[in-house]
């Protein structure tokens, strides 16, 4: 898969300490690539035929360099770990293998309970959106040795 | 292959209440959750290190949300082939530790022919204890329904 420059999508883009605001990620581009297609297939549940894209397959894009980076950003750091809460994909028109795709992100951080609210949209060529998703992951605490 | 009278559903056409039969999934091993993590690129230490899963306030490493939630593509493919899923959420209710397997499990909650063929499922997880661990809805249309290219 292909992205652009993670610090150059997130450039400008950051918010204040304690802003809330979207943060949107500049265009990112992606691609279904077959091998990963199937390594993706092979460990999620014994479809493996190989002739389609898996309904989750597009969750692992949130883990290109650009999107990760601004996640753990806006995680808070080291002592902090980011739970996946909840997942919802909406799909207009299926995935083809081996085909190029356009990743629009925004990312929403709340501080009450502290949460990410990840919406990505995968368009096609044409830019027309094939699939939506929306990930959200409750910000977790950890705990110390001497906090125990 | 959709083939009745306009209006009315095939007589195969799943029906309210009905139910998708149970499919066991599992056990993962610590070594599936790796293996999840490199296909996937989700490598939070969470579910690969025994130490921040501690830190976390838990026993042991978490099977991944996604990868449970990836075991009901193949229980609805496994009951009808037919069928586009065209919308699944979910919410990840209590966490799965490295070892144990999961049961899921579908029902009809509404059925449609017309305008479109549409079923609304329910779809569960439940651990080992039949504790309830994701709670999920689809959308799934027939394949022939033409909304899809």
């Amino acid at each position: 898969m292909t992205a652009c420059d993670p610090a150059q999508a997130a450039a400008g883009l950051a918010p204040e300490p304690g802003e809330t605001a979207p943060v949107r990620l500049a265009a990112i581009e992606v691609r279904t690539e077959p091998g990963e297609v199937a390594g993706f297939l092979r460990e999620t549940g014994g479809i493996g035929t190989g002739d389609f894209v898996p309904l989750t397959f597009p969750f692992r894009w949130l883990a290109l360099p650009a999107i990760r980076g601004l996640i753990l950003q806006l995680t808070g750091g080291e002592g902090f770990l980011p739970v996946h809460e909840s997942q919802s994909f909406a799909y207009e028109r299926s995935l083809r293998i081996d085909t190029d795709y356009v990743l629009d992100v925004e990312i929403e951080a709340s501080e009450k309970p502290p949460r990410l609210i990840l919406k990505m949209a995968v368009s096609n060529g044409d830019r027309e959106i094939c699939v939506r998703l929306e990930t959200v992951l409750r910000i977790v605490r950890l705990v110390a040795e001497t906090d125990i | 292959m959709i083939d009745a009278a306009p209006g009315a559903p095939p007589p195969d056409w799943p029906r309210a209440g009905d139910e998708i039969g149970a499919q066991n999934f599992g056990p993962f091993a610590q070594e599936a959750l790796a293996r999840y993590a490199a296909v996937s690129g989700d490598d939070n230490p969470l579910h690969l290190d025994p130490e921040a899963a501690k830190a976390a306030g838990l026993a042991g490493p978490p099977v991944h949300g996604m990868l449970m939630l990836s075991c009901f593509e193949p229980l609805i493919m496994g009951w009808r082939r037919d069928l586009f899923i065209a919308r699944l959420s979910a919410k990840f209710l209590r966490p799965v530790l490295a070892g144990d397997g999961i049961r899921v499990i579908g029902r009809v909650l509404r059925s449609a022919w017309v305008p479109k063929p549409e079923l609304i499922l329910r779809l569960t997880a439940r651990g080992r204890s039949d504790d309830l661990v994701i709670l999920a809805e689809a959308v799934v249309q027939h394949k022939n329904a033409n909304l899809i290219s």
